[in-house]
C-alpha cells in the first residue's frame, strides 16, 4: 500500500534477536549437526499494520510465525506483544495469549477438524477463549462471524469435506476471528488457492483490516500477493532478513542483490515485458 | 458415523457377515435353545454316527452330539474373543495415545520395547505366558490380550502422530481447546474408523490362536467342548467317522472369515465417508450423456484445415470420468492446435480439465477416464485416438516428450537416474548400454546440470527439486520428440528456480525447434513463455489466441476476469477484481453457457443452449460467448 | 555385505538382552517355585528349600539371571525338571525339523503369495481378481491345524500320494526329505500366502497410481516392461515387511503343524513342557525361537536395502 503510514511506530508485536535452531532428529543423534532454522532476525508489527515476510521455501519464515504464535520455542531472542512476552505469556496463560493472536494456515482443508461441523469449529474459541458457554448465543456469534467472512449461514451445518477451498480458508479466517485478536498471522494463507479464489481471499483480508483494525504478520513467498496486502515486507534468505521496507520501496527500487533477484524472478502477466522469451520478442 | 453404518449394512460384504456373528451371538448366549442334546451327555448306544435326522452331524466316540456341542462350544469362542480383544483395547489405546502425544522419552523406550516384543514369535509367546499361568481359556486369552496390545499401541500412536502434524490441531490450541479435548475431541473421534477395523481384524486372529491352543489341549479342558478340541478329537476319530474335523473346522473358518469381511466392508465403507462425498451443486442439473451427445455434434470451429506446419491437432475432445452421479463429461469439445516449435499453453483454474486435456493427448489418461471415441486427435499426421497401447507407446517413446508437476515424485525412487535416462535410447533407439550412458550424460549436460558421468550413478532423491525437474527434461528429450507436453513443470518450485527452468525449456525449444504444450495456472507463466494460449474453463476451452492479443485485449468474459485478478508487483492498491462463486464439477449440467452462473455480462440469451467456440473478428482468436464477439477496446486491464 | 550383516546384528543385541530377560522372568513369575514343581504336590518344606539350593534359586535374582545367561551363551540352556535332559541337546535334536517346516511355509508363503498378488493387481477388477481375492479371504480364515488335520488324511492317508506323518533328514535323502515337507508346507503357508498376496496387491496398485508410473509411460515403454522393470521392485518394499512378521508366525506354526504330520520337531516338547511346567525347556525354546527371528529380521533389513536406495545410503 503505497504511502501507507509507517505504523510502526506504535509497535504491537516486536521482535528481537530471534534464533531458532533444531537438532537433527533421531535417538542417538546428541553430536549431530544443528540447523539454524532463523538467525537472529528482528522486526516489528505496528498496531494495524499488515507486515509481509518474503522468501523462498527453507528460509525460515514458518518457524518464525511459529514462534510468534507461541507454538515453537526460540533457542533466543525475545518476541514482545504489546508489554508481554510471548514465551512467558504462553507458559502462564496460552488462552490469554491466544485471545489476542491467531493464525490461518496454509492448507485450508486439513486446517479444520474432519470431525466436527462448522458450527463446532468456530464454537470452540467462542467458549474456551471467550468463555461463552450457551448455545445460542455462540451460534449468534458464529452467524455474525461467517457473515464477517461473507459466507452464508447455511454453512454452519456442513462438514469440512464438504467445502470448497476458498470456503474452508474463510471458515478459518472465521476462527481466528472469533476471539477479536489484535494479531493474525497468515501462513501461505492464499498459497493453495487458484487465482480467483485467491483474489476472493486477499480482498475479504484488506477489507477486515480496514474493518477491525487488526494487524497482520503475513508470511508468503509470492512477492505480488503479498505487495497487495502488506504496508511493509522483510524478505528472507537463510534464515535472515536481508532487507525489509515498505511494499513499494522493495517492489520498486530493492536494494539488496537476492531482493532483485527474486522480483526479476516473479513472472509478469503481460507479454510485452516477458523476459524469458525475449528473443522472441526482440526478432 | 450413522450413514456409515446404514452403507454397511446395505452392501453384501456388509450385512453377510453381520448375520453371521449375530447368529453366533445367539447361540453363544442361548446355547441350549439352539441345541439339540446335551453337550456333553454320552450316548454309548450310537458313538460315531454319521449324520441322521436325530444326530445332524453324527456322534463321537462317546456318542455325543457334534451338532449340540459345536453350538454349546460358541459361546467358548465369543467369550474368548471378548476377552482377549477388550484386554488389547483397554490396555493399548490409552497407552498409544499416550506415547503419541507426549512423545520424547515415553515414546521412544515405549516404542522400542513393542517393536523387540511384536517381532518375536505370538503362538510361541502365547505358550509361555500359559506356561506360567497354567492351561485354562481365561487365563489363555488374557496373556493373548496383552500380545494383541501391542497392535494397538502401535496402531493408536502411528495415528496419533500422523493426525498430530494436521494443521487443524495447532489451530485447536490456538482456539484455546486443552489437551484432554484435544485428545478426545480431535484425536479420537479421527480414529473411530481405523480403530473399529483393526477391532474385527484382531477378533479374528484371536479365535485363531484360541482354537489353535484348545487344539493343543492347553485351552479349555475337558469335557467342555471348543471348535479346537472337537478339532483335536476329530484327528483320531476321523477314520471312523470322516465328518467329524468338517462341522468344527468350517465353523472356525466362516467366523474369522465373517470379521475379516467385515473388517473389509468397514474400511471401505469409512474411506468412501472420507474421499469425495462433496455434495452435487444445487444450481447444476445433471443430465445424461446421451441427450447432450447431440448438442455435442455441432460444427466444427474453423480452426478446421490444420495447416501445413500442424504438428498436434485436437478437434472436439471429449473425456468422461466417473463421478458419484455416474459418468460426466471432465473434457469438453476441447480443439486446438499446435504449429510445429511453437509453444502453445494451456491455462486454466484447478479442475479445469488441464491436466486430464493433456493425458489424453499423450494416451496416459488413469483408469476409469475414457476419451469419446469421435474426438480426432492428430500427430504428425497420425489419428491417435483408437490406437493400441502399444501403438501409444510407440508414438510416445518416439515424438511426444513429457515433463510433470512433481519431479521428484515422477522419477523411479527405486532406479538410478542413469538407469532411468538410457532406458528409451536403448528400447527405441536400440543402443548398446554404454552408448546409451555416453548419450545420458550428454543430455544431463545439455540440461545444465553439472558433473553429469557422476549423476547418472545417483538416485532421484538425491537430486533437489530443481536439478531433478532439469533430469525429467533430459529424459523426456532422449527420444528426440518434436513435442514436448508439460505439465505445470514449475509449480512445486520456488520462483528463482521456477524462472532458471523455464529458461531452459525455452531454450530448448528453440535451439532443438521443438514444439510445447505448456500447461499452468499461472498466467504470468504463459506470459512469460507461450507462443498462443487456450483458456480452458469448467472442462471447455473458452478462448484462445495468440498472447499479444489475449493479454492485451482478452474477448471472452471469463478470461477477462481472470486476469483482472492476478496480483500484479507494479500495481497501485487497486482492489483486485474478483469472480464470485466456484468453477462447477464434471457432473455440473448446465442449459447454456457453463460460466454463466459467474458471468458479469450474463443474459437470457446465455442459457438458451449450449455456446460453441467462434471465431473472432481479429484473426486467429477464437471464443466461446454469445454476447462478445470482438476484443474489446481496452480489455481486462482497466 | 558381510560387515552390514555383523554391524546389523550388533544392532540387534538390544533386543536379544530383552528377550533374555523375557525368558528368564517366565520362572519368577510362575505360582510357586520350580522346586515345588519338580517334587510335587506332597513335598516337605526342607525339601523344596534344599533343592532351591541346589538350583540356585535362593540367590539373588540378578545373579541367578547373570548365572543363566552366561550358561546359555555358552550353549547350556540348563536341564529339564522332568526328563533332566540337557535342554541344548533336545533343541539340537529337533530344532532343525522345526525350521525345515518353517522355511517350507515361508517358501509356499511368498511364491503364491507374489505370484497371486501381482496377478490379481495386473487383472483389477476382473474375474481373475475377484476369485484370488476370494482365495486370499479363505486363506486368512482357515486355520492350518485344521488344514493339517485335512491333508494328512485325505491325501496321507486315503490316496497315499504323500507320507501322512514321520520326516526324513535331508542328509539321509534330499528327496525324502523334501516329499515329508510338502504337506506341512503347504498347510502352514497358505495363510501367510494370502497376507503376502493381499499387500502385493495393494502395494502394486498403490505403485502403479504413481506420478514416476505415468512418466515411465510417456517414455514409451511398454505396459509389461513398466511394470516388472518399474514397478515391481517399489511394490515389494511393503511386501518384504509382511514376509518378515511372517517369519515369525511360521516359526509359532510349524509347532502345530509337525506335531500333526508326527515330525519330531520341537512340538511335542513344548506342549508336554507347557503342560508340566517345565520351564527350562519352555525358556530354552522361547529363547532360540526369538532369536531365530531377531536374525531373520536382520536379514531383512539388509534386504531393504537392495529394494529401496534410499535405506542404503542413510
Ligand atoms: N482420475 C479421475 N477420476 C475422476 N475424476 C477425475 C480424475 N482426474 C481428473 N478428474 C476430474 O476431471 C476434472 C479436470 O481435472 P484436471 O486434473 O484435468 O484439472 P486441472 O486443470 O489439471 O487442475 P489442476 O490445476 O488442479 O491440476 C476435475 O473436475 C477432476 O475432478
Ligand atoms: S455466453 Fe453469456 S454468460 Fe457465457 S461468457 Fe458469454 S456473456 Fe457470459
Ligand atoms: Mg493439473
Amino acid at each position: 500500500m503505497t504511502g501507507a503510514p509507517n505504523r510502526a511506530d506504535s509497535p504491537l508485536l516486536c521482535v528481537e534477536d530471534l534464533v531458532v535452531e533444531f537438532r537433527g532428529g533421531g535417538l542417538f543423534s546428541i553430536g549431530a549437526e544443528k540447523v539454524h532454522a532463523v538467525r537472529s532476525i528482528s522486526f516489528v508489527v505496528g498496531q494495524g499494520e499488515a507486515y509481509g515476510l518474503v522468501g523462498e521455501s527453507g528460509s525460515g519464515k514458518t518457524t518464525t510465525g511459529r514462534c510468534v504464535l507461541g507454538l515453537q520455542v526460540p533457542t533466543s531472542g525475545r518476541i514482545q506483544l504489546g508489554s508481554d512476552d510471548v514465551v512467558e505469556l504462553r507458559r502462564r496463560d496460552s488462552g490469554a495469549l491466544h485471545r489476542r493472536i491467531q493464525a490461518v494456515f496454509q492448507n485450508p482443508v486439513a486446517s479444520l477438524n474432519p470431525a466436527m461441523s462448522v458450527e463446532e469449529i468456530l464454537a470452540e474459541p467462542l467458549r474456551r477463549l471467550l468463555g461463552i458457554r450457551d448455545r445460542s448465543a455462540a451460534r449468534r456469534r458464529s452467524k455474525d462471524l461467517l457473515d464477517e467472512v461473507r459466507l452464508p449461514s447455511d454453512m454452519l451445518d456442513r462438514r469440512p469435506t464438504e467445502l470448497s477451498g476458498g470456503q474452508a480458508q474463510r471458515v478459518s479466517i472465521a476462527r481466528a476471528l472469533a476471539p477479536e485478536p489484535s494479531l493474525i498471522v497468515l501462513d501461505e494463507a492464499v498459497s493453495a488457492l487458484d487465482v480467483a479464489t485467491q483474489a476472493q481471499v486477499i480482498n475479504l483480508l484488506a477489507d477486515l483490516r480496514d474493518e477491525t483494525s487488526v494487524s497482520y504478520l503475513f508470511i508468503a513467498h509470492d512477492l505480488a500477493v503479498v505487495r497487495h496486502l502488506c504496508d511493509r515486507i522483510g524478505v528472507m534468505s537463510t534464515g535472515e532478513i536481508v532487507e525489509e521496507g515498505t511494499a513499494s520501496a522493495i517492489c520498486h527500487t530493492p536494494t539488496d542483490g537476492y531482493t532483485q533477484r527474486l522480483l526479476a524472478a516473479v513472472p509478469v502477466p503481460d507479454p510485452t515485458v516477458k523476459r524469458v522469451r525475449h528473443g522472441l520478442v526482440n526478432s | 458415523m450413522k450413514s456409515a453404518l446404514r452403507r454397511l449394512v446395505t452392501r453384501p460384504g456388509g450385512y453377510i457377515p453381520l448375520i453371521w456373528l449375530m447368529l453366533l451371538t445367539f447361540c453363544a448366549a442361548f446355547p441350549a435353545v439352539v441345541a439339540t442334546h446335551e453337550p456333553n451327555a454320552a450316548d454309548f448306544t450310537a458313538i460315531l454316527e454319521g449324520p441322521s435326522a436325530e444326530h445332524w452331524f453324527g456322534t463321537d466316540d462317546l456318542g455325543r452330539d457334534n451338532y449340540s456341542r459345536l453350538v454349546h462350544s460358541s459361546r467358548t469362542a465369543v467369550v474368548a474373543g471378548l476377552q482377549a480383544v477388550g484386554t488389547a483395547l483397554i490396555l493399548g489405546v490409552p497407552i498409544g495415545l499416550f506415547v503419541g502425544y507426549a512423545g520424547g522419552w515415553w515414546d521412544r523406550i515405549v516404542m522400542r520395547i513393542v517393536d523387540a516384543v511384536f517381532s518375536l514369535p505370538g503362538l510361541i509367546l502365547a505358550f509361555a505366558i500359559v506356561a506360567i499361568l497354567g492351561p485354562g481359556i481365561t487365563n489363555a486369552m488374557i496373556a493373548v490380550g496383552i500380545l494383541f496390545a501391542l497392535r494397538f499401541i502401535r496402531l493408536t500412536r502411528a495415528m496419533v502422530l500422523s493426525v498430530r502434524e494436521e494443521p487443524f490441531i495447532e489451530a485447536a490450541q490456538l482456539s484455546g481447546a486443552p489437551t484432554h479435548t484435544i485428545l478426545g475431541r480431535y484425536l479420537l473421534p479421527n480414529m473411530y474408523g481405523p480403530l473399529i477395523v483393526q477391532t474385527t481384524i484382531s477378533l479374528a486372529a484371536v479365535l485363531l490362536i484360541e482354537a489353535a491352543l484348545s487344539f493343543l489341549g492347553l485351552g479349555v479342558q475337558q469335557p467342555d467342548a471348543t471348535w479346537g478340541s472337537m478339532l483335536r478329537a476329530a484327528r483320531s476319530l476321523q477314520r471312523d467317522n470322516p465328518i467329524t474335523p468338517w462341522p468344527p473346522g468350517l465353523a472356525i473358518t466362516f467366523t474369522v472369515l465373517a470379521f475379516n469381511a467385515l473388517g473389509d466392508a468397514l474400511r471401505d465403507v469409512l474411506a468412501e465417508g472420507r474421499g469425495g462425498r462433496k455434495k452435487a451443486a444445487r444450481r447444476g442439473v445433471a443430465v445424461g450423456l446421451a441427450e447432450d451427445a447431440a448438442a455435442h455434434d455441432h460444427e466444427h470451429p474453423s480452426e478446421e484445415a490444420a495447416g501445413t506446419g500442424t504438428l498436434l491437432s485436437v478437434r472436439n475432445l471429449d473425456v468422461t470420468v466417473p463421478t458419484d452421479t455416474g459418468r460426466a463429461r471432465a473434457v469438453r469439445d476441447v480443439s486446438f492446435d499446435v504449429q510445429a516449435g511453437e509453444i502453445v499453453g494451456l491455462v486454466g483454474e484447478s479442475g479445469s480439465g488441464k491436466t486430464v486435456t493433456a493425458l489424453a493427448v499423450a494416451g496416459l489418461l488413469p483408469r476409469g477416464l475414457a476419451v469419446d471415441p469421435r474426438a480426432s486427435i492428430t500427430f504428425d499426421g497420425r489419428q491417435l485416438v483408437g490406437m493400441t497401447e502399444s501403438q501409444l507407446a510407440g508414438v510416445r517413446g518416439t515424438g511426444i516428450g513429457m515433463i510433470f508437476q512433481d519431479p521428484t515424485a515422477s522419477l523411479n525412487p527405486a532406479l538410478t537416474v542413469g538407469f532411468q535416462l538410457a532406458e528409451p535410447l536403448r528400447i527405441h533407439g536400440g543402443m548398446t548400454r554404454s552408448a546409451a550412458a555416453e548419450r545420458a550424460a550428454e543430455l544431463l549436460d545439455r540440461v545444465g546440470v553439472a558433473n553429469p558421468r557422476q549423476r547418472l550413478r545417483d538416485y532421484p532423491h538425491q537430486f533437489s527439486g530443481g536439478v531433478a525437474q532439469r533430469v525429467m527434461t533430459a529424459m523426456a528429450l532422449a527420444s528426440e520428440p518434436s513435442l514436448i507436453i508439460a505439465d505445470e513443470p514449475t509449480t512445486a518450485l520456488d520462483v528463482t528456480t521456477q524462472q532458471q527452468v523455464l529458461e531452459l525449456l525455452v531454450e530448448l525449444c528453440e535451439d532443438l525447434s521443438m514444439a510445447m504444450l505448456f500447461i499452468t495456472h499461472d498466467l504470468g507463466v504463459v506470459a512469460e513463455v507461450c507462443d498462443r494460449a487456450v483458456v480452458m474453463y469448467a472442462g471447455e476451452a473458452v478462448e484462445t489466441g495468440d498472447v499479444y492479443g489475449l493479454f492485451a485485449q482478452p474477448c471472452h468474459p471469463y478470461s477477462q476476469a481472470l486476469l483482472a485478478s492476478v496480483p500484479l508487483l507494479d500495481a497501485d492498491d487497486d482492489r483486485l477484481v474478483t469472480i464470485g462463486g466456484r468453477v462447477p464439477a464434471p457432473n455440473e449440467e448446465f442449459g447454456g453457457c457453463r460460466f454463466a452462473n459467474r458471468c458479469e455480462l450474463a443474459a437470457e440469451i446465455c442459457e438458451e443452449g449450449p455456446v460453441s467456440l467462434k471465431p473472432l473478428e481479429d484473426e486467429g482468436r477464437l471464443s466461446r460467448c454469445v454476447l462478445v464477439d470482438s476484443a474489446p477496446a481496452n480489455g481486462g486491464k482497466s | 555385505m558381510v560387515r552390514t550383516f555383523a554391524y546389523r546384528l550388533a544392532a540387534a543385541v538390544p533386543l536379544a538382552v530383552l528377550v533374555s530377560f523375557l525368558a528368564f522372568g517366565l520362572v519368577h513369575l510362575i505360582p510357586g517355585s520350580a522346586s515345588e514343581t519338580i517334587l510335587g504336590d506332597g513335598a516337605t518344606l526342607e525339601a523344596v528349600a534344599e533343592l532351591d539350593r541346589q538350583l540356585g534359586l535362593d540367590r539373588p535374582l540378578h545373579e541367578q539371571y547373570w548365572n543363566w545367561v552366561t550358561d546359555a551363551v555358552r550353549g547350556d540352556l540348563g536341564r529339564s525338571v522332568i526328563t533332566s535332559r540337557h535342554v541344548s541337546d533336545t533343541l539340537i535334536e529337533r530344532y532343525p525339523v522345526t525350521l525345515s517346516v518353517a522355511g517350507g511355509g515361508l517358501l509356499v508363503a511368498v511364491a503364491i503369495g507374489v505370484a497371486g498378488g501381482t496377478v490379481a493387481a495386473l487383472r483389477q477388477g476382473r474375474l481373475t481378481d475377484r476369485l484370488i481375492s476370494l482365495g486370499t479371504a479363505t486363506g486368512l480364515a482357515v486355520p492350518n491345524f485344521w488344514v493339517a488335520v485335512l491333508l494328512a488324511f485325505y491325501v496321507g492317508v486315503q490316496l497315499g500320494w504323500l507320507p501322512a506323518v514321520g520326516y526324513v533328514g535331508p542328509t539321509e535323502s534330499l528327496f525324502e526329505w523334501v516329499k515329508h515337507l510338502i504337506m506341512p508346507s503347504i498347510a502352514l503357508g497358505l495363510g501367510s500366502a494370502a497376507v503376502v498376496a493381499r499387500q502385493m496387491r495393494g502395494g502394486l496398485l498403490d505403485v502403479l497410481d504413481r506420478p514416476y508410473i505415468t512418466a515411465a509411460r510417456a517414455k514409451g515403454l511398454r505396459y509389461r516392461r513398466v511394470v516388472v522393470v518399474h514397478a515391481m521392485k517399489n511394490a515389494f518394499i511393503p511386501v518384504v515387511t509382511v514376509i518378515g512378521f511372517q517369519a515369525s508366525v511360521m516359526l509359532g506354526g510349524a509347532v502345530l503343524v509337525e506335531l500333526i504330520f508326527g515330525m519330531p520337531g520341537i512340538g511335542v516338547q513344548v506342549v508336554g513342557a507347557v503342560l508340566s511346567q517345565d520351564l527350562p525347556v519352555v525358556q530354552g525354546v522361547v529363547m532360540v525361537a526369538s532369536l531365530t527371528v531377531i536374525v531373520m529380521n536382520v536379514l531383512i533389513d539388509m534386504s531393504y536395502a537392495y529394494f529401496d536406495p534410499r535405506v542404503r545410503l542413510a
